[in-house]
């Protein structure tokens, strides 16, 4: 057994609507396991303006405890103040691990932490085992061409997990762990980088990390017209357009919507792969999918391989005969 | 005006994954017949830079620095067609896939615009293609002591200071910062321009320092790693046995899939 007072610390992000972000409670169920294999406890933690609540429904998902932060300028993300906080919480927790999903804020807050405390960062990990008392950390290099094992050798290390790495932890009805309020001082000001604008933006349609549908197209679209017929069909399933790499170089739509190792990763329950070959580049940014759809003209593309439901045809007369058939029955 | 573009050389992430070798011996990737791009990522800071460029003219100089082990000249060549005016290549053994984790690099990179002497940007690609590490940014501002900007666009120079758009989680901020910066300038930007071929050829002339590890003062062997290469491994995507829909038209074989996804409870 390890150190009773280690503990491997979770971030628990919220979205917008106030819920635990899903891949945050992946984190947790990941985090449960790694802490049972290092004898640890399981602590989340949560950063913000006022916590208090969301951090007693937090001991409703098996934490051993909660430290919470508070402070008006944790409100929304904001890289100096949460960095400042995180590591606050750190200091006083004194964890052996700190997880976070791979999401945008982690993105920037995970490397200003790591430098901060001299600590190793593995990011967009799909995996953490622990081998001999030490955690061993999984993720995708050179495009997701090879998975790399690496440890650490810092006191405290930090990891990203990625989206669809494991299954949210899932809600009990007893509620267990104390909750621990951690101080933070920040003083407005103090941060060298000034936000003279902020813009929220307005969801336009589903964003692509999010959608539960996803219809990408390839290099086998042939053009931008062809994306308006996936468009359509994202549209009526309500799911968000993406697209591979090649089809983003040829200018056919933006380059937010690429799927992939160089682009965004989706694990959505629905992915539709229309004329792309399947470079690992593209797979490995949605392997996770939980069904597979292949449309492409050639019988050999390696797409086929990784999908659940395959189709060797012209896209421009399957998309639309099969957008109508939905539309059907959605009428 | 100084801006210094950090790119890297990265076997092109768009091959067929049978090209990409896994030694798991030797812990290395060994990428076959492979051509070497400019990581993807930081096609577009080097973007950035030039739009900088667009805008000041002679008063934005772009120096482009490269780290790397066997480095391909003609992919150099590029990043100075395109608009750089000098080029920085330090190549080393040292730098060979798998000596270094991010940390170090971070420092070799610190000690190498240290060497290059006084700026005024750092820009830097949101992650590297290979090594997937997304943090040498936020890592190098660390080491340098200066401020840093992530995922940011619309880079602008004006009174003295950098402005540009970071993109967080739910929104976007226009946010002003002190010079010298590092910023890792965000992936859904447009890409890099195509150079002419007189611009490429009018490359050559431009001018380009070659240094070694030892010409910027790192020393490899006694620089601190944090994270170590256990083992590496070919990724073995799960094989899903997949239902081929078969039909006599493409309309058929749309309709019938939908009939197929409704059945099974997909849709």
């Amino acid at each position: 057994m390890g150190n009773v007072t280690s503990a491997v610390l979770v971030l628990i992000e919220r979205c917008g609507k106030g819920g635990f972000e899903p891949l945050s409670l992946q984190c947790l169920e990941l985090g449960r396991r790694v802490a049972g294999e290092l004898g640890a406890k399981l602590t989340a933690t949560l950063l913000g303006r006022e916590v208090r609540s969301a951090a007693e429904e937090l001991r409703h998902y098996g934490v051993d405890g909660v430290g919470v932060a508070e402070h008006p300028a944790l409100d929304a993300y904001n890289p100096e103040a949460w960095a400042a906080a995180l590591l606050r919480v750190i200091h006083q927790l004194q964890p052996r691990l700190v997880l976070m999903g791979d999401t945008p804020t982690a993105a920037d807050l995970a490397p200003r932490v790591a430098f901060a405390l001299g600590a190793g960062l593995v990011t967009d990990c799909v995996n953490i085992e622990v081998d001999a008392g030490e955690p061993l950390f999984t993720k995708p290099i050179f495009s997701g061409n090879a998975m790399a094992v690496y440890a650490s050798s810092t006191g405290v290390t930090l990891a990203t997990l990625r989206s669809g790495s494991d299954d949210a932890a899932a809600r009990r009805e007893q509620a267990a762990g104390d909750i621990t309020e951690v101080e933070v001082e920040i003083r407005p000001g103090q941060a060298p980088v000034e936000c003279v604008e902020s813009i929220w933006e307005e969801e336009d349609g589903v964003s692509l990390g999010q959608a539960a549908v996803v219809v990408s197209g390839g290099r086998g679209i042939g053009g931008a017209e062809g994306f308006a017929l996936l468009s359509a069909l994202a549209r009526i399933l309500g799911g968000a357009v993406g697209a591979s790499k090649p089809a983003v170089d040829c200018g056919w739509i933006t380059p937010a919507a690429q799927v992939g190792q160089t682009g965004t990763v989706v694990a959505p329950s629905l992915y539709i792969a229309v004329g792309i070959s399947g470079a690992m580049q593209h797979l490995s940014g949605m392997l996770a999918s939980k069904v597979i759809v292949a449309i492409n003209k050639s019988p050999d593309a390696p797409i086929f391989g990784i999908a659940d439901y395959g189709v060797t045809g012209k896209y421009e007369e399957v998309i639309p005969a099969f957008t109508d058939a939905i539309a059907q029955w959605r009428a | 005006m100084h801006i210094i573009v950090c790119v890297k050389q990265v076997p092109d992430p768009e091959s067929s994954p049978a090209r990409f070798v896994v030694d798991e011996q030797a812990r290395r990737v060994e990428p076959r017949g492979v051509p070497p791009v400019l990581n993807p990522f930081d096609e577009n800071a080097l973007e950035a830079a030039l739009r900088m460029k667009d805008v000041h003219g002679d008063g934005a100089a772009v120096t482009i620095l490269t780290l790397g082990h066997k480095l391909s000249t003609n992919l150099m060549l590029k990043t100075l067609g395109a608009g750089g005016d000098r080029l920085v290549r330090i190549e080393d053994d040292a730098f060979a896939q798998g000596q270094l984790d991010v940390y170090a690099t971070c420092l070799a990179i610190a000690a190498a615009v240290r060497k290059i002497g006084p700026y005024d940007l750092i820009l830097v690609g949101e992650q590297a293609a290979d090594s997937n590490d997304r943090q040498a940014g936020v890592g190098m501002a660390h080491v340098l002591g200066i401020p840093v900007v992530t995922m940011a666009s619309n880079l602008e120079l004006r009174d003295g200071a950098l402005w540009a758009d970071r993109r967080l989680a739910n929104r976007r901020e226009r946010v002003k910062c002190p010079l010298p910066a590092v910023v890792a300038v965000s992936s859904d930007g447009a890409g890099l321009r195509y150079p002419s071929l007189v611009q490429l050829k009018a490359a050559r002339s431009k001018p380009a320092q070659i240094w070694n590890a030892q010409d910027i003062g790192f020393d490899a062997q006694s620089s601190d790693r944090r994270l170590a290469l256990r083992r590496i491994y070919a990724p073995r995507p799960q094989q899903r046995d997949c239902v081929m829909i078969g039909a006599e038209s493409g309309e058929q074989a749309g309709r019938m899939l939908a009939a197929k996804l409704r059945e099974d409870g997909v849709l």
